[in-house]
Formats: structure tokens, sequence, C-alpha cells
């Protein structure tokens, strides 16, 4: 029971990552309709501002934190403007920007490949490296930074989804793009905002995790399927869907590995055969779109 | 007239002089896949080899002229860059991405009749599994590494041990070496543990390991990254069994990013930074670039320095006579143990010293002193 209850820790910490990848990708497809698997990357860079400022510059946690999520609107919304608006305002179809992201994906990893020497580079972790038992349930500090500060990123994504005006002009753009335009809401500013708070949430989940797998310029695509995994897993039509598909995926993956009798090399595609079983039987994720 | 004439003759000779100047070198690294952190020192230390070859008066008083191509360590399009430097007139190639991407390339070296050696591969297949005359190889074995690791773990007479990998080719290679070997002395494999690329948490891994209760563990992982996640999740789960490890951990960079998880850790390395070569090559590395050379480094060197040794033997750089001088090469470079020699036994191709490798241990977060040499 021991293990198992660290295992949850651990599991629970890794699926909050995903979550939040997928969180990443929603923003942008909800109001756009447009898959964004530069997501990876954009964790990758923050991953790497993260090593920059903290590890290198030794700034204090918080402000590297924002200065790095500052920076990150920045990456969203240049990306955006970029490769996604000259395309929507020429009225190409909707795979043409879904490429072009495709491109930034390569052009992002390229340019930390070049800028930075090839090994992984460490990342601090907020409160250093321990081991906290709470009620029995052992786990690292980092892992339940990771579940708190993703809860907390998920509160706020909820309650401007549900509470604020600006989040209710998003789920209107993602019903009906034409109406929404007819009823005075900005489109572009729309798009905008989602790609720059894709990006910083991708860029909050590259920040999370990159203290235990480092900051290095592979790290992008890997985080990009796992979130995209649990988004299928979850559904595209409400922001707790992320979360919960991230769960799901985080923990099939450490429960086989840990306790299927089968060689821990096979365990690894698990993930992926929930990502077939959920394409097949139930494309819309688990939890549906209100009506 | 007479001063057009000498000019005419002094342009003729430098035509002359510049089709003699270089003797071209192929080099094929990979500058942005998953070898890259091996690659880049190697290919660097190569470069540096063959600038002071070419300060010291060159081969056969030619110059060495590298081309260098990256085949992102990808076997669907090293062929083609091996063709490619073929075609371009070089009498050698060297090879630095993985080992999967050099196999490919002797399709074309041997039906070219090109020499071709990798400096740094380990995987035991390259030069078994084709009969290619004109390739050789001198990194250290994947095989001889674990004999070797086994060596120093003898002493301790080990019966149930833990392996532990990732799902990158060379890991997958590694391991399965060191299964082989394992099992031929004996030892039980109580777990047997893979860490896939990527992976956010090797937790579920090593609490297996740790239910399986070993008396040590092997770790043949080649990712960097991954290791540190197993290094984290090891000290996490407070476990005390001694970690025994592959080559990998010889690359410097686990003193910066696992910092505060290595000490104790013993690995098994081609470097011993008291070995008089090795003291040379790191002040001339350091006096030209302005930086510590790795032992990665050295493989690339070392690699540059066997060929530029072969084609002076060979009296030429006729691709037939070099072939020939390779094989009978009997070079001391910079890797290996005190005083080992690269050498290709009879029939052999595979130029490593079975007995050339060392066994170090980390001092806190510093690659320490060696504790073992050889298979013995």
């Amino acid at each position: 029971l021991r293990d198992f209850l660290e295992l949850s820790v651990s599991a629970a910490a890794s699926g909050c990552i995903y979550g939040l990848i997928a969180l990443a990708y929603l923003l942008m497809i909800r109001p756009t309709g447009i898959i964004n698997f530069a997501v990876g990357e954009w964790a990758m860079v923050a991953a790497f501002g993260g090593h920059l400022l903290l590890s290198r510059y030794e700034f204090p946690y918080l402000p590297g934190l924002a200065l790095v999520l500052a920076f990150m609107l920045g990456v969203g919304w240049a990306s955006e403007r970029i490769a996604v608006r000259p395309l929507v305002e020429k009225g190409s179809p909707i795979l043409a920007p879904i490429l072009a992201l495709l491109g930034v994906l390569v052009v992002t990893r390229e340019v930390i490949s070049v800028s930075f020497p090839p090994d992984p580079m460490p990342v601090p972790s907020a409160f250093g490296y321990g081991r906290l038992e709470i009620a029995g349930i052992g786990g690292s500090y980092q892992s339940f930074f990771i579940i708190a500060a993703t809860a907390l990123v998920f509160a706020g994504a909820w309650a401007f989804f549900e509470k604020t005006l600006w989040g209710k002009s998003f789920e209107a753009v993602a019903l009906n793009r034409r109406a929404a335009a007819l009823m005075g809401i900005n489109l572009s500013r729309v798009t905008a905002l989602s790609f720059a708070g894709g990006a910083a949430v991708a860029g909050f989940a590259g920040l999370l995790v990159s203290p235990n797998i480092s900051a290095h310029y592979l790290m992008g695509v890997p985080l990009a399927i796992q979130g995209f995994t649990a988004l299928v897993i979850g559904g595209v039509g409400r922001v707790e869907g992320a979360l919960l598909g991230g769960l799901l995926l985080a923990f099939a993956e450490q429960l086989t590995a840990r306790y299927a009798p089968i060689p821990s090399g096979f365990a690894q595609g698990v993930p992926l055969l929930f990502l077939i079983i959920f394409l097949l039987v139930r494309p819309t994720g688990l939890l549906r779109v209100r009506a | 007239m007479k001063k057009l004439f000498t000019g005419a003759a002094l342009a003729l000779a430098c035509v002359v002089c510049h089709a003699q100047e270089t003797i071209k070198i192929g080099v094929i690294t990979d500058r942005v896949g998953v070898s890259k952190p091996y690659s880049e020192p190697a290919t660097e230390g190569l470069v540096f080899g063959a600038n002071e070859i070419n300060q010291k008066g060159g081969v056969l008083g030619r110059r060495i002229e590298l081309l260098i191509e990256d085949d992102q360590s990808r076997p669907d399009i090293s062929a083609a860059l091996a063709r490619k430097l073929v075609d371009q007139g070089v009498v050698f190639i060297l090879s630095v991405s993985l080992s999967p991407a050099t196999q490919q390339q002797q399709t074309v070296t041997m039906e070219a009749k090109t020499p071709q050696m990798t400096p740094m591969n380990s995987a035991d297949y390259l030069t078994t599994q084709l009969n290619n005359p004109y390739f050789w190889q001198t990194g250290p074995l994947g095989s001889t590494q674990i004999a070797t690791l086994l060596a120093h773990a003898r002493g301790k007479k080990f019966k149930r041990v833990a392996l532990i990998t990732d799902n990158s080719e060379l890991g997958q290679a590694i391991a399965k070496a060191f299964k082989g070997t394992l099992e031929k002395a004996g030892i039980q494999i109580v777990a047997d543990e893979v860490v896939a690329r990527g992976a956010t948490s090797a937790m579920p891994q090593m609490q297996k390991i740790r239910a399986a209760n070993p008396e040590a563990m092997f770790l043949a992982g080649v990712l960097t990254a991954e290791n540190v996640l197993i290094f984290r999740a090891y000290k996490e789960l407070g476990v005390k069994f001694p970690i025994h490890s592959s080559y990998n951990l010889s690359v410097p960079i686990y003193e910066t990013v696992a910092k505060g998880l290595t000490d104790g850790i013993t690995f098994v390395d081609a470097y011993d930074p008291e070995k008089p070569e090795v003291k040379a090559f790191v002040a001339a590395y350091k006096k030209g670039t302005g930086k510590d050379p790795q032992n990665l480094h050295g493989y690339g060197y070392d690699g540059i320095y066997l060929v530029a040794d072969a084609i002076r033997r060979a009296g030429s750089t006729d691709k037939e006579k070099i072939r020939e001088a390779m094989q009978k090469t009997n070079y001391a470079g910079v890797m290996g143990k005190k005083g080992m020699r690269y050498t290709f036994p009879e029939g052999k191709r595979a130029g490593f010293d079975t007995d050339g490798m060392v066994v170090r241990v980390y001092e806190k977060d510093k690659q320490g002193r060696v504790v073992h040499v050889g298979q013995k």
C-alpha cells in the first residue's frame, strides 16, 4: 500500500503535467479549431528560460517564474501573428495554420538546439529536493508543488471560462464564430489571447516538469504527444476534461509499468493503446460539451 | 614576356600544388539528433586533431581536409551522405553518429571500397554482421564494457541484480549485452526495467526494482535526462543498493545536471585522467581552444590520428593501401587504460583492447579515481 500511495503521488504529478499541456491545446482549439503541436516546444522554451534565469543567473524562484511566463505570453502572441493570422485572414483551410505551426515547432527546436549546448541542463525546483510525507503519502517536494500549482491553474481557467465576460466570449467564439463576430466579439483578439494563454500554460508545464526531466532540446515532442493523448481522453469540450485525461493517462502509464505482469518495454505502449481506443470508440473524449 | 612566362609557370605549379594539397577525409556526425551530446564533442576533438596534424606539416606533406556531414543519427539518410562523401573523393570516412546510422553507411563503403571507421560507436554488431574489410571500430564494445564492469563487481559476489535501461536503440543494445554477460556469469536478473524516452517519472520502475530486492543495479541507459530521472527516484525511495553504470555516466554533464545524485556510482570508462597521453591531450586542447576537453573529445581525436597514422604508413592515398595499413594498426592514443594500444588482431576489425577499459567512481559530484582496470 505504501508503494501504491507513493506511486499515486508521482503519477498525479505526471498527470498534472499532461493535463496542463492538454489545457494549452484546449485553449487554442476551443476558439479556433487549430491543433497546435508546438505546445511541447513551448514547454521546452520555458524550461530553458527557467534554466537561464533560475540556474545560471540565480533569480529568486517567483520573479524568475513570472518573467518566463511573461516571455511565453509574448512567444504565443508572436506565433499567432506570424504563423496563424496571415493564413486565417487569407481564408486558407484550417490545415494550413496547423502545418505552419508544425513549422514553428521545428524552428523553435532548432533555435534552442543551436543556442545551447547539446546536454540536458539543470533547472532548480521551487523548494529544492526532498521528500515529504503527508499522512503516510510520500512524495518529493516538487511532486506536491506540481499538484498544488496545477490545481490553481485549473481553478483559474475554470473561473475564467465560467465567471468572466472574457471567458464567455471565448466560449461564444468556440460555439459559433460567425455569430460571435456579429455580436461584436473581436475574433482576432480572442485568437491572439488564446495563443498567448496556451503558450503560458504550456510554458508553466515545462517549468514544473523540468526540475525532474531537465531542460533539453528533445523534450518537446514527448510532452506534446502525452498532452495530446490526455486531451483526446478527456475531450476538448471542457476544461476539466484536460486534467481528467492527464491524470487517467499518467495513472494508466505508471500503474501498468509497476503492476502489469508484462515486460516493462511493452508497458510503454499502453498510453498509445489508450489513444487509439479513445479515437475509435469515443472521439469526443470522456467529458462532453454541455448543451 | 619572360615575366609572363614565369607567372604562368608559377600559376601552373600552383595548380599542381593545389591538386596535391589536401587529403580529403569525410566525417559523418550528428548535429541535431539524439546522439548530438556525444557526436558533437567527438567531432570537436576530431577537428582539433586534424588542425594539430596540419600544423605539424600534415600527412605525406599534404594537409588534411575534413568534409563534415550531419546525418542526424538517422540510418535512412546516412548512407546517402556516405555516397556523397565518396563522390567528393574522400579517402576515408569517420563515423561519429549512432551505431545504426554507421551500420547503414557500410553498405556504401563496402561497395565503394572506401575505408571507414567509427572511433566511438560501441555496438558489437558493427564488425560482425557485415563482412566489410573496409570498416573498423575503435570504440570500446558494449560487451567489453559490461565485462569490465562485471570484473569489478565480481569481487562483490552478486547473485541477484536488477537491470534498468531506456528505449533508445543504443540503450537497448547495451542492455542486451549486459544481460547476456550477466546470465553467462550465473547472476540472476531479478528485475529488468525500461524507462521510455520522454518519461516524466521513473518511480514505477524503481519501485519494482526495490520490491525485487537486488544486491546491485546495473544501468544500461544512455539518455541523460532519463538517467537523471532514475537517480531521482533512487534517491527519493531511499534505496541503498549500489549502482553500476554503462560508460554513459562518464559524460561530464552528470556533474552538473545530476548534482547531489551521483555520489558512489561506479561507471565504466575508457579514460584515465592520470594517463600521460591524456594529460598531454588535455593541456594541448586547453591551449588550443581555451576549453577543457571531455573524454568524448578523445574518441574523435584518436580517430583522426589513427587515420593519419594509417595513411602515413600506407605511404599513399590509395584506398586499398590505406586499408592494408589500417588493418596493421598499432597505436597508443588518448583513450584506454595506461599503455593500451589500438590493434586489430588477425581477422578482427574491432580495435579497442578488451582489457583496455577502466572502472571509475563518482566522488560527490565529481568523476573520481580509477578503481579497477580491465576484465580480470
